[in-house]
């Protein structure tokens, strides 16, 4: 079923995604940290209010994924950062989460040798986004 | 962010800031998938990034991203070396042997490129 990107019911789907991937869960074992996604707004693409994603992580799983405001994903362990358009593009393949990273294109703040060790949990986890089919709102 | 790496890594490793504080190299990371690259300028217990490929450099690195951040998670084992027979490992020299890991300026500077392993190395 198609959601809406960063609603309630995508949140739901993802953490569904995530919690049936093996490849997480054993890549992601001994995680134990908060992650955010921050959503900048951009009103010309039709996403008027910065949204914040909040991932309660935890060895493998993932307990709880929550969206709301952007303020509440800055509270996390590790926050990545970037504009809809770019998250649009991880989600939908066009540019890799780790490439992204590199480039500076996706900001990330919290322990970067904690982060670079689960490189290959954070891949997964992008990957398993591209499996939640989205309504973006500015296709709609 | 490679830069970042090294400054939480050797904030935080003692054996790892008496490697950096050792080193004087300058050590080129081109990453070919998005074909950008930095310049480690390695100076004694100080390091200036710059963007880019630049002159004079000891060793370049030329991968793709997800090998580059491979190399930061190989394990580093008896007497500093790199250890490539576990599972990263392997991957790491299966990509060298395919040649899409290369290394210039590999004879002479295999130190160097122990060094800058170890101070990459978030495993060990």
């Amino acid at each position: 079923m198609t959601v809406k990107a960063f609603s309630d019911e995508w949140a739901t789907q993802f953490k569904d995604e995530v919690n049936n991937s093996s490849v997480y869960k054993s890549a992601a074992k001994g995680w134990k940290w908060t992650v955010g996604l921050v959503v900048e707004a951009e009103p010309d693409k039709n996403f008027p209010e910065a949204k914040g994603v909040v991932m309660d992580l935890f060895d493998g799983e993932a307990r709880e994924i929550k969206v709301g405001p952007a303020s509440a994903a800055q509270q996390c362990d590790f926050v990545i950062t970037a504009p809809y358009s770019r998250w649009k593009q991880v989600a939908t393949k066009e540019l890799d989460a780790t490439k992204g990273m590199l480039q500076g294109k996706l900001k990330l703040k919290g322990d970067l040798p904690t982060i670079v060790r689960y490189t290959k949990a954070s891949q997964e986890m992008t990957e398993c986004t591209t499996r939640v089919p989205v309504e973006w709102p500015d296709e709609s | 962010m490679l830069g970042g790496l090294i400054e939480a890594n050797v904030g935080s490793r003692p054996e790892k800031r008496k490697d950096f504080e050792a080193l004087a190299s300058r050590v080129g990371i081109w990453v070919t998938d998005i074909e950008e690259g930095v310049t480690l300028d390695f100076q004694k217990g100080r390091l200036v990034v710059h963007n880019g490929l630049g002159p004079k450099r000891d060793l370049t690195i030329r991968a793709e991203a997800g090998t580059v951040m491979n190399l930061s998670n190989l394990k580093i084992g008896l007497f500093g070396m790199p250890v490539y027979y576990d599972k990263v490992g392997r991957g790491v020299a299966a990509k060298l042997v395919q040649g899409k890991l290369r290394i210039d300026g590999l004879v002479g500077n295999l130190a160097t490129l122990n060094a800058v392993t170890r101070i990459f190395s978030v495993a060990g």
